[in-house]
């Protein structure tokens, strides 16, 4: 084969992977949003289930969904917050900076459902919390854990050193320069992480389908030992049923809503990363 | 959004201050008459929440154990090893209805002439002697075994009556799915499936097979034959609890118990208890 | 007073620095000590092919032997189209289209994994057994098929920031030797961006190794490796899928309970190695001669 030919070869490989993906990505926004648009009403929307899910609306399963992750947010963010400013401002060592990444990346990649198995003998079992949304939230919150220490250490981070040298030499000590000079700045990054981290947080199924959820019969938690509905777990019941039509479009929908609140956070978690590089400053 | 928070937190402390809460969970062969018993009875009675979860007839038992449950949904009896993990609890058992294990097949295969089968050629294809649907008498097919997960209730049910044990291995099994709802859509996808479901499962794509009995009569997977007691394979649908039920555990199952509970229980499919 | 206000503000760093870092261990730990009762009833026979907790048997190697080959199934066929595409964004793409592009692929990478579950049970599983004509769609290939396309937008972006870093003389100075195209990739830029793109894919690697729910839906649960050893189109169990669903019908404490816990932690074990090796290639960059 030419040199030539082979260049040929390549590039129609590319352009054929490429319309792959694209390929799958529309068929898999496709299917969502063709399915599920039908199954979506305002009657669908505000709704409790019933049936086995096949019946009625999702109300309290966006309700359950938002609550957990909204409680886990404000669980995780102070911690990653912190982290990100030790890793930041006290950590000197080259050796406790790698230890530090190390240990951060190794959390982000724990599998999901080694989580929630955390979670039950913890939780569930150990401290005795029983089947409760908020040990749910607790275990979200550690999961977003890295997303949003990461992305604010890197907003933190990229602060150029004169501004921790100016506010020094103002005579402010070292956590007045953290809290009135740095964090400012880099409080868009943060958020930035936070929303990232609710994106995927919102849509995760395994660590909380044993130990914050249940199937039917749940609307607002009175406490905190009381298991919530969520989306995801709602869809995966639905999901065996698939042959039943009524099911599946209510899994659809499910789908539909689970997806346009990912994407809510997602665009939202960009649009704020984006004003903050058009603030560019010095 | 810090406003969302507040409402949603508000929320919660305020709107439902103390609303008395049953936990119920268990076998997806009860679920359904447990879940529309638990609707009708909190459109009499509003403050009661009843909280219903699946998981099989192995969870019921197992969380009402460990005082996670008040109720426990079953559709077989405990096992003499259940009865050990938990020495402390004192099971209650109370039967709600009356239902079949039928084994079912695919439609195509029920309109191909199988429609009888015996409980012994059963358990043969669980256990692995016959694979291929012509050893029966019909197309020239792999037979797809649809097993369950082995703590499932229908499960027990079913291997006790066709191999013997509750607790057989099904080595001639090719899938092993979890509820009722997850097994009728697994046999209705394939056109060469057997499987094991509640007779209230049973549709136009799952077709149940009568059973072929020792004296060469057919015995159909119908209601009459289920209340008649001439369906080898029927089994009481129950519900478990610690103890003696007491205050609003105990007035639900009433309810259950009740005329209207026990027409749930026909509409959902399976006979009455009473 | 601000010298308490920096105490307060350093322990309160310290302290969430600390919980940070210290959970993978309580997890690790919390997992082995539960793993315990198993190791020490069934011993190395946890390492056995048959998983039957009614005769007291917990062999995992079925479920291990699962997870791997799903996801190298995913791997094959994620590699090849993630590099080709990622070459694609970084080279062929006009720059003008690259946010789009971006973005597209940040919403595929969103997807969560139940709804993949959603689509491979009313899609794949379906189409997989009318192609090959199969008694049931739920198969190795088909979690194979969606663990790819889950695991292709993580190979995509980081491929595509490792060739997007590499600097323009490199690709000038290839063309000025007259080299086409695809001998620039090949010969200059996919040898310095190699450390790089071999920690993207173990870092879908280990992603693929830890999905559940997609998973769980389209694999057919059953406790046994396949005969022959590489036949894809039967079904099958991985780590995962099993924990998923066998979890909560065993009682805490019991050796059953125990036994899905030594599962988890073994595939916990993999999964850090394999994030631990993934850290040592990104980080590692190739002397670029500057």
């Amino acid at each position: 084969m030419t040199r030539k030919s082979k260049n040929s070869f390549f590039k129609i490989f590319c352009w054929l992977s490429v319309s792959a993906c694209f390929g799958t990505l529309i068929f898999l926004f496709g299917v969502i949003f063709l399915n599920g648009i039908p199954a979506i009403s305002l009657d669908f929307i505000t709704s409790r289930s019933s049936n086995f899910g096949s019946e009625g609306g999702i109300l309290y399963q966006i309700v359950g969904s938002i609550l957990i992750v909204l409680v886990a947010a404000l669980l995780s963010f102070p911690l990653a917050i912190g982290t990100a400013i030790f890793k930041s401002e006290y950590l000197n060592n080259r050796k406790w900076k790698k230890l530090s990444n190390v240990l951060i990346f190794g959390l982000n990649g724990i599998p999901s459902v080694v989580f929630g198995i955390f979670g039950l003998i913890l939780f569930v079992n150990i401290l005795g919390f029983g089947i409760s949304w908020f040990v749910g939230s607790i275990i979200l919150a550690v999961m977003m854990l890295p997303t949003i220490t990461l992305t604010t250490f890197q907003s933190i981070n990229s602060i150029p050193v004169i501004y921790r040298e100016s506010s020094l030499a103002l005579g402010l000590n070292k956590w007045q320069t953290i809290t009135k000079v740095l964090l400012p700045q880099s409080f868009s990054g943060a958020i930035t992480g936070l929303f990232i981290g609710l994106a995927r947080a919102i849509g995760e199924t395994a660590p909380i389908m044993f130990i914050a959820t249940a199937f039917s019969g749940v609307d607002l938690p009175s406490g905190i030992r009381e298991p919530v509905s969520t989306l995801p777990t709602h869809i995966l019941a639905l999901a065996q049923q698939a042959t039943n039509p009524a099911a599946l479009q209510n899994a659809w929908g499910a789908s539909f809503v689970l997806i346009l609140l990912v994407m809510l956070f997602s665009t939202t978690a960009l649009v704020i990363r984006k004003r903050q590089l058009s603030h560019q400053r010095l | 959004m810090k406003l969302l928070l507040l409402t949603i937190l508000s929320t919660i402390v305020l709107g439902c201050a103390s609303k008395e809460t049953i936990n119920i969970g268990g076998s997806t062969t009860v679920l359904p008459v447990i879940s529309n018993a638990a609707e009708s009875y909190r459109a009499l009675n509003p403050d009661i929440r009843i909280i219903v979860n699946a998981g099989g007839s192995g969870v019921g038992i197992n969380q009402v154990g460990e005082n996670k449950l008040d109720i426990g949904m079953t559709s077989r009896s405990i096992t003499d090893t259940e009865k050990q993990k938990y020495p402390n609890v004192d099971f209650n058992v109370i039967s709600i209805g009356r239902d079949a294990v039928v084994p079912v097949v695919s439609s195509e295969i029920y309109d191909a002439g199988i429609t009888a089968l015996t409980l012994q050629q059963i358990g043969d294809i669980y256990a692995g002697k016959i694979s291929n649907w012509s050893e029966l008498g019909g197309p020239d097919q792999d037979i797809l075994c649809v097993d369950k997960e082995t703590s499932r209730g229908t499960r027990h049910v079913f291997m006790k009556a066709v191999l013997g044990d509750k607790e057989a291995p099904a080595p001639g099994a090719d899938l092993v799915l979890g509820s009722n709802n997850e097994e009728q859509t697994a046999l209705s996808q394939s056109n060469s499936a057997i499987g094991m479901l509640s007779n209230a499962w049973l549709n136009d794509d799952v077709k149940g097979l009568n059973i072929l009995m020792d004296d060469g009569s057919k015995i159909e997977p119908t209601l009459a034959n289920i209340i008649n007691g001439t369906f080898p394979i029927t089994r009481d649908l129950l519900i478990v609890t610690n103890g003696t039920p007491t205050g609003n555990i105990k007035a639900f199952i009433e309810y259950i118990l009740s005329d209207e509970g026990q027409r749930i229980v026909e509409q959902s499919g399976y006979v009455r208890i009473k | 007073m601000f010298a308490l206000n920096n105490n307060i503000g350093k322990s309160y760093v310290v302290f969430s620095t600390f919980i940070s870092t210290m959970i993978i261990f309580l997890i690790l730990i919390l997992l082995l000590i539960n793993s315990w009762d198993a190791i020490s009833f069934s011993g190395i026979e946890l390492f056995s092919l048959e998983w039957a907790p009614y005769q007291n048997k917990y062999g995992i190697l079925s479920m291990l032997y699962g997870t791997l080959i799903v996801t190298f199934t995913a791997l094959v066929l994620s590699i090849p189209l993630g590099i080709a595409t990622s070459i694609f964004t970084a080279e062929i793409l006009p720059y003008k289209y690259r946010f789009i592009v971006k973005s597209l692929l940040e919403l595929l990478a969103g997807i969560p994994s139940i709804i993949y579950g959603l689509i491979g049970v009313a899609f794949f599983s379906i189409w997989v057994q009318d192609i090959f004509q199969l008694q049931t769609g739920r198969t190795l290939l088909t979690a194979g098929i969606l663990l790819s396309i889950m695991v292709l937008p993580t190979i995509i972006t980081l491929a595509d920031d490792a060739l997007t870093n590499i600097p323009h003389k490199y690709r000038e100075a290839s063309k000025g030797l007259g080299l086409y195209d695809y001998e620039v990739i090949k010969s200059t830029l996919l040898p310095i961006a190699k450390s790089n793109i071999i920690g993207a894919i173990l870092l879908a690697l280990g992603r693929a190794l830890g999905e559940t729910m997609a998973v769980m839906l389209v694999i057919g649960s059953i406790d046994k490796i396949p005969s022959p050893i590489y036949n894809l189109l039967t079904s099958g169990q991985t780590v995962t899928s099993k924990l998923g669903r066998e979890i909560s019908e065993t009682a805490f404490g019991s050796v059953h309970f125990s036994a899905l816990i030594f599962m988890g932690f073994v595939l916990l074990l993999v999964v850090i190695c394999f994030t631990l090796i993934a850290q040592y290639f990104s980080n590692k960059t190739e002397r670029l001669y500057d």
